[in-house]
């Protein structure tokens, strides 16, 4: 005791005016503004990535959502020999149509406008677009029409930015008839072996296939389960396992899950291979963890009391859990199932697993149909060589970004309508 | 087709079921006066009688499904074109096989043509055992659904049985998950022991020449040693991508909880989350189309050589830029779980935040940082599609980043992509590879837990 106060009056009082300590204190307040400044570097370089990648998709995508065109002047009168407009009206229009030939009519039609090599300056399937003309407008074939047929995916290229040298020439000679369009046939269109044709709808409609799958399986046992674990179950071996097994599934690299997909529902069960049905299993079992999770803190955050009241008016425990904590829980399950549906639709490894990564270039029209998926489509359209493809596939991802960034806005929209403070 | 309309015919009778058990508890219902003479309420006697009209059918529909076939291939071998068959039982196999599938109309064309005669007697077995399931299945649900009606009365248990099922039904569900896991077990193990029974467990462990393509024959089997992959994996997943990720994402967690004004916080943490909610196929091919030729182009320029166009920097970034908000909000958690009292007295005593954050925070944090960065490292280990489409297929044992490596996951693309022969090493190395992949990641995720659980509990 003594020691420590004569040690404290033997001691000088701290100089903090002296220029050692201010020299201190300066370099100890720089390192802490470089320390903050490290911060924000590292949040603004995150975030700039982000930005950066999204800047890049949207700046390649865009232009796949466009499509150059040529205008070819089709002498109908001179080329059918007279074909009427009502051949084309009702129920035989498409039967007719075939019988007239209209892929020749057009590449006549090009070969008098733009010479003997003209049909190299548009898409091989491009002809197709007259044939809806026509269906369209029955009437035209009685005109001389000009029509604007979507050019060859090299001019394309060129057109809108940066192609090969020879692209470029010709581009240079036909400036004045090129223009751009809308190309709807994107949102419409299958995959196709020219990029020119390609389209989104065959993979859009074997997501929304998909995805129902995944929803009617995924949901129901992920709730169920969840109310299970949390209002019955007994607190046991059994039931650690059941709880360990769901904790790492949620972990399990996504790949497992198509290899069980593949030994399993192919294998083992022989369900047809590339089927939206067999996607839809693996991606069940995968969601099924994410809302297990979700829905138990849902289930969680339901206040006794409730669950007392109605005990105490004579409900039975089933009634309780059934009437009135699952409605209350309700919102919370939803928000995670949507968060748990938005990774399994963004999800490409597994379905490359069970065969999903076939040419299909027709949309699939049932759940054990050959199908593709929107993320599959993309990664099928990155392996593609021909420079046409580039903007298709970012466009692609343009559309599967605004997918998952509505449903990701839908879920935080939800938890804040329905967020509850008990 | 059928099939789905069975079922719904099925359900769709229930519906009436639960109607003609509701109307009829509902006539004595009105007609007992008496208090707590029926104990059930009417709904309940509607829920018994549709559950009896459904149940049974149900179950004897999914045992029919699995035992149909054996019955429907008992009944076309009965027929005369089955006299030609092969003796051998693999040729006759197929010949069978391609014959149901044709017959129910999932294949068109033969190539044998043995099992073209075999179509018709598949199609007459097919038709007449599926006829007979419906009409089972039917009188099914209408024999237990007037059972269960004659049984209404008001003194019936109604709820009670119904809870029961419903019980059941709870169980049945939470146990999927468990089914799951066993059966990704199971198959992986049971898949794996085949290929082992070709391969050898040490060559493909410690192996060091990865070339499946170069099988030599049944029982000769070199070319499966996994070092390079398990090595490419580690580079790209552990290495690259964590040197990325961790620096990144534990400033900002730091950032983000100790220094940003409220506003920015609520602004910038949605944003990071919105880098872990991009598709990995979207990283792939920014990393494949952008990333990639960038790297290699500055990597030529400084005069590196070997740089190749699909690189182990290249996807090893990108894949720890999508792991940053991970390894963010995990450290976010552990930060946030240190006692302000620790941190209170740290700046008492004159230390700048900066200060104390490096000598009180993240150290007291630190078994939560560690764990989430190993879930981190688990997370990029079993990523594919990143690496996939930016790291190559080379497997090369080498510690230069601008190189193109291999890892477990590509691989296993690679091998289950191609052709398909069920039977081959080629093929079921994948399983083999899996089933490592699976027990790496389960075991650095069974530590990562038990880390940070540890730790949790030390401050409460």
């Amino acid at each position: 005791m003594n020691s420590t106060t004569a040690f404290a009056e033997e001691r000088n009082p701290t100089d903090w005016q002296g220029d050692a300590m201010q020299k201190r204190i300066r370099k100890r307040y720089a390192a802490e503004r470089r320390f903050k400044a490290l911060g924000l570097g590292a949040i603004i370089l995150s975030a700039g990535f982000l930005a950066f990648l999204l800047i890049v998709m949207v700046g390649n995508g865009l232009r796949g959502f466009t499509q150059t065109e040529l205008p070819v002047e089709i002498d109908f009168p001179a080329m059918t020999g007279g074909a009427s407009a009502s051949q084309f009206e009702g129920a035989n229009a498409v039967a007719n149509l075939r019988t007239l030939g209209v892929q020749d009519i057009v590449n006549t039609s090009i070969e008098i406008q733009y010479g003997e090599e003209g049909s190299e300056l548009f898409s091989a399937g491009g002809w197709q677009a007259v044939n809806a003309e026509i269906l369209n407008d029955p009437d035209i074939v009685e005109t001389k029409a000009t029509i604007y047929l979507p050019a060859e995916s090299e001019i394309d290229v060129a057109y809108k930015g940066s192609g090969s040298a020879s692209a470029e020439e010709k581009v240079a000679e036909l400036k004045d008839q090129l223009s751009t369009g809308f190309n709807w046939n994107f949102l419409s269109n299958s995959d196709a072996t020219d990029p020119m044709q390609v389209g989104i709808w065959g993979a859009l409609k074997g997501s929304l296939i998909t995805m129902f799958i995944t929803l009617i399986i995924a949901f129901p046992i992920g709730v169920l389960s969840a109310l299970y674990l949390e209002e019955y179950a007994p607190k046991n071996r059994f039931t650690d396992l059941i709880e360990v097994s769901i904790n790492n599934l949620a972990a399990v690299p996504s790949i497992i899950f198509g290899l069980l997909g593949l030994a399993v529902f192919l294998n083992l069960f022989g369900l047809p291979r590339s089927a939206a049905l067999v996607g839809g299993l693996t991606l069940a079992l995968m969601t099924m963890p994410v809302i297990v999770i979700s829905g138990r803190n849902a289930v969680k955050a339901v206040p006794p009391s409730i669950r007392e009241a109605a005990l105490g008016i004579g409900a039975s425990q089933m009634q309780v859990v059934f009437h009135h904590v699952l409605p209350l829980a309700l919102p919370g399950i939803l928000t995670g199932t949507i968060i748990g549906m938005a990774r399994a639709l963004g999800e490409t490894a597994p379905l490359l697993m069970i065969g999903m990564r076939a040419f299909i270039a027709t949309p699939p029209g049932g759940i054990v149909e050959p199908a593709t998926v929107l993320p599959v489509q993309i990664f099928l359209w990155s392996d593609e060589v021909n420079r046409g493809f580039v903007e298709k596939t970012s466009a692609a991802i343009i559309v599967l970004l605004l997918f998952l960034l509505t449903m990701n806005a839908l879920a935080i929209y939800l938890r804040n309508r329905f967020e509850t403070r008990w | 087709m059928t099939g789905s309309i069975l079922f719904l015919l099925i359900i769709v009778l229930g519906g009436i079921a639960w109607f003609f058990g509701r109307v009829k508890a509902n006539r004595f219902a009105a007609n007992t006066t008496k208090r707590g003479a029926i104990h059930s309420r009417p709904n309940y006697h509607g829920w018994y009688v549709a559950l009896w009209a459904i149940g049974p059918a149900l179950l004897f529909l999914i045992v029919w499904n699995i035992a149909s076939p054996a019955l429907i291939t008992d009944a076309a071998l009965t027929s005369p074109a089955a006299d030609q068959l092969p003796q051998d039982p693999f040729a006759r196999g197929a010949i069978l096989a391609e014959a149901r599938s044709m017959a129910a109309g999932q294949q068109t064309q033969a190539f044998n043509p043995l099992s073209k005669s075999m179509v018709e007697p598949y199609k007459a077995a097919i038709s007449h055992y599926r006829t007979l399931g419906m009409i089972a299945t039917i009188l099914l649900v209408f024999a237990c659904g007037v059972f269960a009606w004659l049984r209404l009365k008001p003194e019936l248990r109604a709820r009670t049985k119904i809870e029961r099922v419903t019980m059941m039904v709870l169980l049945f569900a939470s146990l999927i998950a468990t089914i799951t896991t066993i059966g990704i077990f199971v198959s992986l193990i049971f898949e794996s022991a085949r290929f082992f029974s070709m391969v050898s467990p040490i060559d493909f462990l410690f192996g060091t020449e990865w070339n499946p393509k170069a099988v030599a024959g049944p029982r000769g089997e070199t070319g499966f040693g996994a070092i390079p992959l398990f090595w490419g994996t580690v580079f790209i997943g552990a290495i690259i991508a964590m040197i990325v990720a961790i620096p990144l994402g534990l400033m900002s967690a730091i950032y983000l909880t100790q220094y940003a004004p409220l506003k920015f916080r609520a602004w910038m943490k949605p944003i990071l989350e919105v880098l872990a909610g991009v598709p990995t196929v979207v990283y792939g091919y920014f990393a494949a189309l952008t990333v990639a030729p960038a790297l290699r182009d500055f990597a030529v320029s400084i005069g590196i050589s070997g740089a190749s166009s699909e690189s182990a920097l290249a996807a090893g970034v990108v894949m720890g830029i999508m792991i940053i908000p991970f390894v963010s909000s995990m450290a976010d958690d552990s930060i946030a779980a240190v006692p302000s009292a620790m941190r209170d007295g740290s700046l008492a005593m004159g230390a700048t935040k900066s200060e104390t954050i490096k000598k009180v925070l993240i150290p007291a944090a630190l078994p939560g940082v560690v764990g989430g960065v190993l879930l981190a490292v688990s997370r990029a280990i079993g990523e594919t599609m990143i690496v996939v489409m930016a790291a190559g297929l080379a497997a090369n044992m080498t510690a230069n980043p601008f190189s193109s490596v291999t890892t477990v996951t590509t691989q296993i693309v690679q091998l289950l992509t191609g052709d398909q022969e069920f039977d081959s090493p080629k093929t079921l190395a994948a399983f083999a590879l899996g089933l490592v992949l699976f027990v790496v990641t389960l075991l650095l995720n069974l530590i990562a837990l038990r880390v940070v659980k540890k730790y949790r509990e030390a401050y409460e």
